[in-house]
């Protein structure tokens, strides 16, 4: 392992109580047997990745709704964590939950848990979105969940919201944007709506039912997202996430962005050692079967070469507002990817959508946006 | 040669040639059942494909006729499009008679009518033969009526068959053995014999195709071509039955190859005659006429790296298709290729098809460009076909440009449409006149320049499909040429510019910035597009630039997935052409230099 800092630990779990029809992740529905059976096998799955060579300092309860477990089997899967594996006593424990989930009591459970982020898929503050988006709970609902939230003693609660909705218009987003930054969270996650093949959304979108904004409509939420939240002193630091300070950027994910180990576990998780990638059986009957059987249930693997590591290094770090290292990619892969880019990163900078710091390429909000085509530009050699 | 018949098929495309070729072969025991395919003597797939027959090709088959006598029958096919005019005639001059195949269900069709006047021009004995008797809509009285009526030909005469059943396929052989002439010709003269066409064989080399007028052929025998002047000894001659059949001798009347150690196609000529190299004839046969390309374009590898291999594709493909020249040529935008010279527009199209998947080559063809005469202020003469050549206009005494002379036939119907279209094209003295009843020729004379875009399209579309075209060139004329250059984000794509007359320079450079527009993806910076001439922009259009690209989620998982797609999205990138910081997709330049400029 030649990656910095210490490890994160995903723990997916796959259960929703419906599962929205935009959403591409691995999740179903089942019924409490069902999930009981997969949490024994979560825990069982720890057991079998008890040799792996990282330490974690952050631990992340993702889905699925991890919140459709009971307590105790949370429990169970976190203490068979800190047996098995090599947790830190401090380490961050975050936990995805739904606003319908949310009431003085079950915040009082997660607290007990451990969990210190909280992170609400509240999606929309708009019924009529909530209704488009398949969601259970109403706008209202969503409020209460936060406000309860904020008042549960969390280092950090997170709302997740969706944009670019099909019909929604820039002042109903505007208005949304207003309500999440006025209820106060210290961390706020905003998506643009994907069309996801496979999804309910995507077969509409296909027959026309749904229409996708425009790219230069898409633009303009996207510029509008981190000028209102910035305003409301939420900072960017990745395209969809925005923390008010350091301190509550989401210290997981930006392991992902950092290319820092992450060890994934449970159905269709994915783990990083700095080199190496492989990732879980995608199918809960697949993965279990597997994990029950006492086999590991990973399903493939790559091994990075220097090139590919070094691309993926430059297509993360301009997702995000520190930036490309490309000390660290010199470290890692042993390219200079500054120096064979030069004359690319002046033109990047003279058209604003980038600035050099040092050894640090940081694209501005312009550059943010169209990320994905500005990865495709630099020379690897 | 009493047992001899040379005759060809003339059809319009789909009136079943192919089919029936198939089923005279069949007929005459030439193919087993298990060697059998469709369209037994179109060999490329692009022939098949398309329906069309672009080499000459020929089979001799041997029918026992009910007189009890055998026969040998010549079956020479033609290629059927205006740019391989030249072998037609050639392969018209090789048969005494033709069969002219008519549509039961769609009666005579103007094609037909403009090869008929070339069979008739050599004084070939037509055989009129109503084929697709099985459809349904099949209306045999009424192509009786047609035949007469539009062809002057005796419908009453004419054979009803269906080549798809083989019904009356017996009787159409009759009427070719008892209908048609046998061939004339002085056994005893010296050898004449007409080269129309060759094929390249890869271990034997040159085969030629020709026929036997004057004569015989045989082995050991030094032969002389008598317009290139080369001399040769040959070394296997025989017929074709669909495969090589060695014979002793090819005798006067006969059609056959001969093989002669010949190494290249471009060593001989189709259309020359063939003669004994010490018994010479006094005169080769009429008729020659050396096949000259008049449409040039250059040709690039999309990958640098593939130019060596597109170079051995073109000495390859220049072995069976002489009239394929090329030479070395380089753009600042796309690197080192080929300046290359055809027939015609189909004749590029089809090189560049074989090129591709024959040879497997990604290429880029630029704008297809005629030869001009320039004629410089100093009194000095030059000649250019390649835009980049094209002198400095304030140096320029004047140019002129190619003309043809087009005859266009159509039913009546049609004539303020295609009157039109050559009004449209800078035609000149266009004239119309009554074949026969409903039917009309139009001639005019063009700019061939006007005729390379879409001219034919532009032609089927305004007739319903109903208009044929052929023509030969006429001479220069004094035209106001310019030079017009594509601009993009600032920089001149050499590949883009082109010759172009003044009065459409605006309307082709107003549409290849459009189709660039198009074509090109959004850059993350705004990408203007120009026309030029000179100094002067004349035609202009924007990217816009790319505002959001950037997908919303990526966490764990996505990554591999993310990357996948964008090494997929390099790659894609390393295919395109770069001009300064803009990527052009090679879709662009074929999208820029294919599609009709809406003129």
């Amino acid at each position: 392992m030649d990656a910095a800092g210490a490890a994160g630990l995903y723990l997916h779990c796959p259960f929703c109580s419906v599962v929205c029809p935009y959403c591409d992740f691995a999740v179903l529905t089942g019924r409490p047997d069902k999930r009981r059976r997969f949490a024994e096998a979560l825990v069982r799955e720890i057991e079998l990745r008890a040799d792996a060579p990282f330490s974690f300092d952050t631990v992340y309860f993702g889905g699925g709704t991890p919140t459709a477990q009971a307590p105790e089997e949370l429990a169970s899967i976190l203490e068979a964590a800190r047996r098995h594996l090599s947790v830190a006593p401090e380490a961050l424990v975050s936990l995805e939950a739904n606003p319908e989930d949310v009431s003085a009591e079950s915040l009082a459970v997660w607290r007990e848990l451990g969990a210190g982020t909280l992170s609400l898929g509240v999606q929309s503050f708009d019924d009529d979105a909530l209704r488009l988006l398949g969601r259970r709970h109403s706008a209202e609902q969503a409020r209460r969940a936060v406000e309860l939230a904020l008042g549960a003693g969390f280092e950090t609660v997170s709302v997740d919201l969706i944009f670019a909705l099909p019909g929604r218009d820039e002042a109903s987003w505007f208005r949304e944007l207003e309500a999440a930054a006025e209820l106060g969270s210290q961390h706020v996650s905003c998506y643009q709506l994907t069309f996801h093949e496979g999804t309910p959304f995507h077969a509409k979108r296909e027959r026309g039912e749904l229409v996708e904004p425009g790219e230069p409509e898409q633009a303009r939420l996207f510029r509008l997202t981190h000028e209102r939240l910035a305003a409301h002193g939420l900072e960017a630091y990745e395209v969809s996430n925005f923390a008010r300070g350091e301190q509550h950027r989401s210290r997981h994910n930006r392991k992902y962005w950092r290319h820092e180990p992450y060890l994934g576990l449970g159905p269709s998780a994915h783990s990083f050692d700095g080199r190496r990638r492989w990732w879980n059986e995608r199918e809960l009957k697949d993965w279990q079967a597997a994990v029950e059987g006492g086999e590991l249930p990973t399903a493939g693997e790559e091994s990075l070469a220097p090139e590919q590591l070094a691309l993926e290094a430059l297509m993360l770090g301009l997702r995000t507002t520190e930036g490309i290292d490309f000390g660290r990619i010199r470290e890692r892969t042993g390219r200079d990817l500054l120096g064979a880019n030069r004359e690319l990163i002046e033109r990047l900078e003279s058209e604003g959508l980038a600035r050099l710091v040092e050894a640090r390429l940081q694209p501005t909000l312009d550059g943010l946006a169209v990320a994905d085509s500005l990865a495709a530009l630099f020379r690897l050699d | 040669m009493d047992h001899v018949r040379n005759f060809c098929i003339i059809a319009h495309i789909d009136h079943g040639k192919s089919t029936l070729a198939d089923r005279l072969i069949q007929a005459c025991g030439g193919v087993d059942e298990r060697d059998f395919r469709d369209q037994l003597l179109d060999s490329m797939d692009l022939e098949r494909e398309r329906g069309i027959t672009i080499k000459s090709n020929t089979v001799t088959l041997s029918y026992t006729a009910d007189d009890g006598k055998t026969y040998q029958l010549n079956l020479i096919d033609t290629p059927g499009h205006v740019d391989f005019s030249h072998e037609v005639r050639r392969s018209l001059m090789s048969c005494e008679g033709a069969l002219i195949l008519v549509d039961a269900s769609q009666g005579v069709e103007a094609q037909t009518v403009a090869n008929l006047y070339l069979a008739l021009e050599y004084e070939l004995e037509l055989l009129p033969v109503i084929n697709k008797i099985d459809l349904p809509a099949a209306d045999v009285e009424r192509a009786r009526e047609e035949i007469d009526s539009d062809l002057g030909l005796d419908g009453l005469e004419a054979l009803a068959v269906s080549a798809k059943q083989g019904t009356g396929i017996h009787e159409l052989l009759e009427a070719i053995v008892h209908r048609l002439p046998p061939p004339k010709g002085d056994p005893a003269a010296e050898p004449r014999a007409l080269v129309f066409d060759a094929q390249y064989d890869a271990y034997r080399g040159v085969v030629v195709l020709c026929r036997i007028m004057d004569g015989s052929l045989k082995k050991g025998q030094r032969v002389r071509f008598m317009h290139t002047g080369k001399n040769y000894e040959i070394e296997e001659c025989g017929i074709l039955k669909l495969k090589r059949e060695e014979v002793k001798e090819l005798r006067a009347g006969s059609v056959g190859y001969f093989i002669a150690g010949i190494k290249t196609v471009r060593d001989i000529a189709i259309g020359d005659t063939v003669t004994d190299a010490s018994n010479k004839a006094p005169e080769p046969l009429p008729g020659y006429q050396e096949a000259k390309p008049v449409v040039f374009s250059s040709i690039y590898p999309m990958a640098t790296d593939e130019y060596e291999d597109l170079a051995k594709a073109l000495e390859r493909l220049h072995l069976n298709d002489a009239a394929l020249v090329y030479e070395k040529d380089s753009s600042a935008a796309l690197g080192h290729g080929f300046r290359c010279g055809f027939l015609g527009l189909l004749h590029l199209e089809i090189v560049q098809q074989r090129l591709q998947r024959e040879f497997d080559l990604s290429l880029l063809l630029s704008a297809p460009s005629v030869r001009y005469h320039v004629y410089m202020k100093s009194g000095e003469k030059q000649v250019v076909e390649n835009p980049a050549y094209f002198p400095d206009p304030a140096e320029i005494d004047r140019v002129e440009e190619p003309f043809i002379s087009a005859s266009i036939m159509i039913p009546e119907r049609y004539v303020g449409a295609v009157m039109e279209l050559c009004r449209e094209r800078r035609g000149q003295k266009t004239d119309l006149r009554y074949l026969s009843q409903g039917r009309v020729e139009i001639t005019s004379e063009l700019p061939l320049a006007e005729v390379l875009f879409d001219f034919y399209d532009k032609l089927k579309s305004s007739t319903q499909g109903y208009g044929s075209f052929d023509y030969e060139m006429l001479d220069y004329r004094e035209a106001d040429v310019v030079k017009v250059d594509i601009l993009v984000n600032g920089e001149k794509v050499d590949a883009l510019s082109q010759l172009v007359h003044r009065e459409k320079s605006r309307m082709r450079a107003l549409h290849y910035c459009e189709q660039l527009a198009e074509t090109i993806p959004k850059h993350q910076f705004k990408i203007p597009i120009q026309g030029a001439i000179g100094g002067s922009v004349i035609a202009r259009t924007t990217i816009n630039a790319l505002r959001k690209d950037v997908t919303a989620k990526c966490y764990g998982g996505d990554i591999t997935r993310k990357r996948k797609l964008l090494e997929k999205q390099k790659k894609g990138k390393e295919r395109m052409k770069q001009v300064g910081s803009v990527a052009i997709p090679q879709e662009a330049f074929v999208a820029v230099l294919k599609t009709d400029t809406g003129d």
